[in-house]
């Protein structure tokens, strides 16, 4: 955790390899640490208050009951579709506010934060008048149901719809901080020897852009996960057709069973650090 | 192919992949246990505090019928916002009845069905560590008292507002440490060591075995109820209340309500396709017929119905016949049956007039008139009904009664029987009711009679003390307080009385 390129930090040589660390820096460990712990530690308690609070037979019967195990399936499948269509979105949408000054970015910059400040539930109310109030004489859910045969609201569809429009704010921010932290100089190389703006984009900045990629897909699966107010306007809580684990939570604390609720979130847990274990060990290469 | 279009290709099988299960995992929910039904599904909006009882009622229901009921849970204004925003689904069922009246005041509920009433108790841990005995006790330093907010839940509400009346309502603001939003939320904080007492309803004990419940006299009042109704804009009203009566029926749903800890009200027994009898003065016919045809049409039920004299009508029941509900022509004959019929309400007025050929050719104007020689006169039957009966009262009162009775030729148990003999000519004048008159003002003129307030008869509506469709007769008479009757009602001749408020009292 030391400066290695500081040119005014250059240790004096040990003379058998062994250098006592100085007093200020174990106080400033002591200092920097004990802060950062005071976060780790509350996490970690919560969850073993939780895991005290219940038990591997509540943990059980919870996931035997068919709508929970119903609400999981849902829960990984609108997620990962969530997830993906937040990165096709956010990958492009992040690169032109990254690369490109045009007039209202700015303008787009704070519409693309507008759902990460929007209180959740006000997002689904959002969504749930889109679709019901006629705009300039159409109505979407109307159309969609009638022309198409393809009901949206209060159903699976509205559960994925609702994930993205949280999730892929933070794709978006996530792809353009990849690109900002990526010189351009290649992408202008490439295109000095002859390549197209889409080639360039194509051939250097995409592959280069992998891990932040892989970190959008995560960061959007694990807001879809915990997303719960929209769900609920939007989507609603219709026991094996629009409950994911989120609102079962909601519903098991809204009937008193705490032991449900607690081992529901508990899965959600294991499913969240699962998820984002092995994208990091399988997508970054990051080990440490 | 290089590295970026695989993922990207990789990226696209997987989206499709997640599609194409939601979908298959959808499909194979709704036709599990419903197979061979391609009813549309019935949209319930269900308060989350109900879902353990309403999943095992939809469950029986679905069993028994085979239409799939689909159920919303969620906060209960949260579910009113999506009614109203989205104009979808087909009943409503909130955590109590506050949010019904918020409903019906944006005109977004119709039928509504009460299903059960829950009371305030003071809820505490199991064993009550705390030893809390007296409403004192609660404001005892180091008692952590939780209670719903007054401003978001019905109990809190309610509970503010009844101790306020005993000034109880400061010192207990004062000892309570959190306001929440539901009462499930407050139960929940006693069952986390988060609070030593709290205010929650009785109902929801059953699903805390870990508290217990303590009356006290203070909280006696608090009552809310729980109802179902049905949604405005539902497109399948017929089928949303046949499972509605199958909610509030007393050898169904109300079974399952009372399992759970609810104090059920009285219901109906329960039946696919019910049969409600109603008698009613022949009077009445006109004004209500197309009101119980609709009625019949939405709520798919028969209505039977008995157009008479109500002398006839009272006759008939103290011979042992008992309709669920009795529509009188006047108080008189509805006071004849006070055992059957305790709580009538009192819906129109109607007034006697005489009438006469088209153009008066006999220049008819007053009761004296009917007694000059040669003129042939048709009243009502003073036994066998309420127009003959009132016809009576209001001769005698004008002192004409021997006069006038010499020129009766007819005495009829209906005034539609009078108006029929005025147009076959068999009668110069008859002493009628106004809405009798209504649909034959092309051959007939209406004389009022003016000066005698017994020439007024008043039409009270009621429900019979024990029948088994007793709510459904309830929802008969909201459908004769409705504008739509109203109007029909005053084109028929009647005067309104209003009833729509006082019909609370008609199922005790």
């Amino acid at each position: 955790m030391h400066d290695t390129k500081s040119p005014l930090s250059i240790p004096p040589t040990p003379r058998n390899g062994w250098s006592p660390r100085p007093r200020s820096d174990t106080l400033f460990f002591l200092v920097m640490g004990g802060i950062s712990s005071c976060f780790i530690v509350l996490i970690v308690l919560m969850l073993v208050a939780d895991i005290l609070f219940t038990t591997p037979r509540n943990f059980y019967d919870a996931l035997s009951k068919p709508e929970i195990r119903a609400a999981l399936r849902l829960t990984v499948f609108s997620c990962t579709a969530a997830a993906i269509l937040s990165v096709w979105v956010g990958t492009p949408l992040g690169y032109l506010l990254s690369r490109y000054k045009f007039r209202g970015r700015w303008l787009v910059d704070t519409l693309v934060d507008i759902p990460i400040v929007l209180p959740p539930l006000v997002l689904g109310l959002s969504l749930l008048i889109l679709f019901h109030q006629p705009i300039f004489g159409l109505q979407l859910e109307g159309t969609f149901r009638d022309s198409l045969g393809v009901p949206i609201t209060y159903s699976w569809r509205a559960v994925v719809l609702a994930q993205f429009a949280v999730a892929c704010a933070f794709s978006v921010r996530t792809m353009r901080v990849t690109f900002d932290q990526m010189n351009p100089r290649a992408e202008e190389v490439a295109r000095t020897l002859g390549c197209t703006r889409g080639q360039a984009f194509w051939q250097i900045a995409l592959p280069q852009a992998r891990r932040g990629i892989v970190t959008a897909f995560t960061i959007a699966w694990a807001r879809a996960l915990g997303e719960f107010g929209p769900i609920l306007v939007f989507a609603g809580t219709t026991r094996m057709r629009t409950e994911v684990l989120s609102t079962s939570v909601f519903l098991e604390l809204s009937t008193g069973n705490l032991d449900a609720a607690v081992a529901v979130s508990l899965l959600m847990v294991v499913m969240a650090v699962a998820v984002l274990l092995v994208l990091r060990l399988f997508g970054t290469g990051l080990k440490t | 192919m290089n590295r970026q279009t695989i993922v990207m290709f990789g990226s696209v099988v997987l989206f499709v992949a997640m599609l194409f299960l939601m979908n298959v995992s959808n499909t194979t929910q709704r036709t599990r246990g419903l197979s061979g039904t391609d009813e549309e599904p019935l949209v319930v909006f269900c308060a989350a505090s109900n879902r353990v009882v309403m999943e095992s009622i939809r469950a029986q229901y679905e069993k028994e019928f085979s239409r799939p009921i689909q159920i919303q849970y969620g906060p209960s204004q949260t579910l009113l916002s999506n009614i109203e925003l989205s104009g979808a689904g087909d009943l409503y069922l909130p955590a109590d009845d506050s949010f019904v009246e918020l409903g019906n005041s944006k005109g977004l509920l119709s039928e509504v069905l009460p299903l059960a009433s829950m009371h305030a108790v003071v809820a505490v841990r199991r064993g009550n560590p705390k030893n809390i005995q007296v409403f004192s006790d609660l404001l005892q330093p180091g008692i952590r008292v939780v209670q719903a907010s007054p401003d978001a839940a019905a109990i809190g509400k309610r509970t503010k507002l009844a101790l306020m009346d005993a000034n109880l309502w400061d010192p207990l603001k004062a000892a309570t440490v959190a306001f929440r939003t539901t009462v499930t939320d407050v139960a929940n904080d006693l069952v986390v060591n988060a609070a030593d007492a709290c205010i929650v309803y009785d109902a929801i004990m059953k699903s805390y075995p870990d508290l217990e419940a303590i009356q006290l006299p203070e909280f006696k009042g608090i009552v809310s109820k729980v109802s179902l109704a049905v949604v405005s804009g539902s497109k399948q009203p017929q089928a949303a209340l046949h499972f509605a009566r199958y909610v509030a029926a007393k050898d169904r749903g109300l079974v399952h309500y009372a399992e759970q800890g609810f104090q059920i009200e009285r219901g109906d027994t329960w039946s696919d396709q019910p049969e409600l009898s109603v008698f009613a003065g022949s009077m009445l016919r006109p004004a209500i017929e197309e009101t119980l045809i609709a009625f019949e049409k939405r709520e798919g039920v028969r209505v039977t119905r008995v157009y008479n004299g109500c002398g006839v009508l009272v006759a008939q029941m103290k011979a042992g016949q008992h309709p669920d509900a009795y529509f009188a022509c006047d108080t008189e004959f509805m006071s004849q049956v006070p055992d059957l019929f305790p709580n009538p309400v009192d819906v129109s007025r109607n007034e006697l007039v005489i009438l006469v050929k088209k153009g008066n050719p006999l220049d008819i104007n007053s009761l004296r008139d009917l007694t000059r020689k040669g003129v042939r006169v048709g009243v009502g039957h003073e036994k066998q009904c309420a127009m003959g009966w009132l016809t009576k009262n209001t001769l005698r009162e004008s002192g004409l009664e021997t006069e006038v009775m010499e020129n009766v030729t007819v005495q009829s148990p209906t005034g539609d029987m009078l108006v029929n003999q005025m147009r076959a000519g068999a009668l110069d004048a008859a002493v009628a009711y106004l809405s009798n008159a209504a649909g034959a003002a092309e051959s007939l003129d209406a004389i009022p009679i003016v000066g005698l307030s017994c020439s007024l008869a008043t039409q009270p509506f009621a429900v019979a003390e024990g029948s088994r469709n007793a709510r459904l007769a309830e929802r008969l008479f909201r459908k004769i307080c409705s504008t739509e009757s109203k109007e029909t009602f005053e084109a028929e001749g009647f005067r309104w009385r209003d009833p729509a408020p006082y019909g609370k009292q008609l199922v005790p």
